[in-house]
């Protein structure tokens, strides 16, 4: 189930229902899973059966209506709205289909913005941003807005931003939803090389060939695995 | 990047929508800014009026509007015993009375007439000339408006002729014939108005009033007692008459004479708070609507609901803050304006404004801005803190 190293992320018995008009919904069933550091796994399945669902609960966006959740060992569950946003400033890094960068930033400022709001240093963030956007590949258009961006480029800044904390996990929903197959390859080396430098990766995607890049794939089948292998 | 850099930029993201939200802002503000400085503008003015003539106290006979009025009987022995009370610097007893005079022109001019027992103190300014005198041979002298020496063409040394209107209508008594001795300003002068001022004499001829009747006594305090003691010695001296310190008659306008600006303005102050906290939650309600995904990602990413709540009362405080700004300049230019238009009505003093600035209106006005800021950004602010992060960033992705 994990691998060698102690878990980052552990989920106990997650449910996750949701309270719909013609009756509640089950969208995470019994779920029971580690992530490792440095570990990359892929979480993979039809549309609707719960994977971006379990990205959420992992990533403390979303609380499980039962289970439990540790994080580096704290229960998750027993914090704070505020104590649970600085958990994800601080640990977690999002990685999103539709990017969500600010479209009144530059890039270089998008990548600072996680670091500003965890109170790193004016200089010590402006060196650190320039870094990471040339780690992604992207240190000639730090001064570019995202509208002057490709989608490739958007992404590439986006992996940038939740690198900025230096967190020790990134969750990636659908990473390459929205880019070509040669654009999705090169982020998927990005991811590659996040893991490769030893931070946990986690993606949910529907692209077997981002999937079958990951050491560990679980496949979700109605809010449960339905089994697991190693990559 | 602090909340306030982040607002601001932001705005400038939607640069059409923020700029509406300052104009509306500007202009609700300008309103808003001349309605406090007419809360309090016309008191403020009275009161420059008052103590413009030089006299702290005043007293009269009975309380009441000025038609109806008792006199004082034998005002001038009253006046002199006032002046002898130690609190006291001079007390000027007052004649108000209307007279006619003749004008090439078919019809007569009326005429304002201030009569005044001999004395050195006076309400008026002499500009051309001399004043009136206490020797008995200028006993029909009287002093002129600038107006009424223009209207009749006449200056210092020339006769004019009289005729008294008491109670309304032209006096039945034979025309008197005065001689101008100067030309003096009134404080109380309105634009239009024909303003003479004369001894007793003068009124006592035209209406044949009984002699030694005033209609107020104008009492200056010395300036070691003030105001206060020398009403207090003057209501101890003669207690059957009604006595008023400028600071207890601005008081009584304030209770009833002026209560009508203050809830006009306070009316009308309401409204445009209440405008430009609905136009700010309309603006801000309908930018953050359209970026939930944003505001999700930005929450996921790790921002607190209380920076969140932070940026929206940023934006909100910029878009007030700066129209607030803009509306200053624009409502002092409104308010003369209007302030013309109420002075041009008949029988207002030239010097009498109805829109007064103080620096407290500035310290009211920003903290009604306070309040509009904080209000507007009330609803969007819950709707960004009660945002459902998954649930948002699911929907954005369906859609």
């Amino acid at each position: 189930m994990s691998g060698s190293h102690p878990p980052i992320v552990e989920a106990r018995d997650i449910w996750r229902i949701f309270p719909m008009p013609a009756g509640p919904v089950a969208a995470l069933r019994e779920v029971t899973m580690e992530v490792s550091e440095g570990e990359y796994v892929a979480i993979a399945g039809p549309s609707g059966c719960g994977k971006s669902t379990l990205l959420h609960v992992l990533g403390c966006v979303d609380t499980a209506t039962s289970g439990e959740l540790r994080l580096e060992g704290r229960d998750v569950g027993a914090l704070s709205d505020a104590a649970r946003s600085r958990l994800r400033l601080e640990k977690i890094g999002f990685v999103f289909q539709r990017f969500f960068l600010l479209p009144m930033l530059t890039a270089l400022e998008n990548v600072e913005l996680p670091q500003a709001e965890a109170g790193v240093p004016p200089a010590v963030r402006l060196n650190r941003a320039r870094l990471l956007l040339d780690y992604v590949g992207l240190g000639h258009r730090a001064d570019h807005r995202p509208s002057q961006l490709s989608g490739g480029e958007m992404q590439r800044v986006a992996i940038a931003r939740a690198m900025a904390n230096r967190p020790r996990l990134i969750l990636a929903d659908e990473p390459t939803g929205e880019l070509d197959q040669a654009t999705g390859e090169a982020i998927a080396g990005l991811f590659d090389l996040l893991h490769k430098d030893g931070t946990a990766v986690v993606v949910v995607t529907h692209d077997p060939s981002i999937a079958e890049r990951a050491q560990r794939v679980l496949r979700m089948r109605d809010g449960r695995f339905v089994d697991r292998e190693l990559a | 990047m602090r909340a306030l850099a982040f607002a601001w930029r932001s705005l400038l993201r939607r640069g059409g929508r923020s700029a509406l939200g300052i104009v509306g802002i500007a202009a609700a503000g300008a309103l808003m800014f001349d309605m406090l400085l007419l809360s309090r503008g016309l008191l403020v003015s009275v009161r420059e009026l008052l103590d413009a003539f030089g006299f702290d106290v005043r007293v009269l006979a009975s309380e009441g509007i000025p038609q109806s009025r008792l006199p004082i009987e034998h005002a001038l022995e009253t006046a002199r015993a006032l002046s002898a009370l130690p609190e006291v610097a001079s007390a000027v007893p007052f004649r108000i009375g209307e007279a006619e005079v003749a004008a090439e022109s078919e019809r007569p001019d009326e005429v304002a007439l201030f009569a005044v027992g001999a004395t050195t103190r006076r309400i008026w300014t002499v500009v051309d000339g001399r004043d009136l005198s206490g020797r008995e041979d200028d006993a029909l002298d009287v002093v002129v408006n600038r107006r009424l020496a223009e209207r009749m063409n006449a200056g210092p040394g020339t006769s004019l002729e009289l005729r008294g209107r008491c109670s309304a209508t032209p006096s039945i008594l034979p025309p008197v014939t005065v001689r101008i001795a100067g030309v003096a300003t009134f404080p109380f002068d309105s634009g239009a108005q024909l303003t003479m001022a004369s001894r007793f004499e003068v009124l006592d001829r035209l209406c044949e009033r009984p002699v030694g009747e005033a209609d107020l006594i104008m009492v200056a305090s010395r300036p070691e007692s003030g105001p206060d003691a020398a009403v207090d010695a003057i209501r101890k001296a003669r207690p059957d008459l009604y006595t008023f310190s400028n600071d207890e008659v601005i008081e009584r306008f304030e209770r009833v004479g002026f209560s009508y600006f203050r809830q006009i303005s306070t009316a009308l102050a309401i409204v445009t708070l209440s405008f430009g906290i609905v136009l700010i939650t309309v603006l801000l309600t309908v930018s953050v609507n359209q970026r939930l995904g944003e505001i999700a990602a930005l929450r996921a990413i790790g921002f607190s609901r209380h920076r969140m709540a932070a940026d929206v009362l940023w934006e909100s405080a910029l878009l007030v803050g700066i129209g607030g700004l803009a509306a200053i300049p624009l409502g002092m230019a409104l308010s003369i304006w209007l302030d013309a238009i109420l002075r041009s009505l008949p029988g207002v003093p030239a010097t009498l404004h109805f829109f007064v600035f103080e620096p407290r209106v500035l310290w009211l006005y920003a903290g009604l801005l306070t309040g509009v800021a904080l209000g507007a950004a009330i609803y969007p602010m819950w709707l960004v803190t009660r945002l459902p992060i998954a649930g948002t960033l699911r929907r954005e992705f369906v859609s």
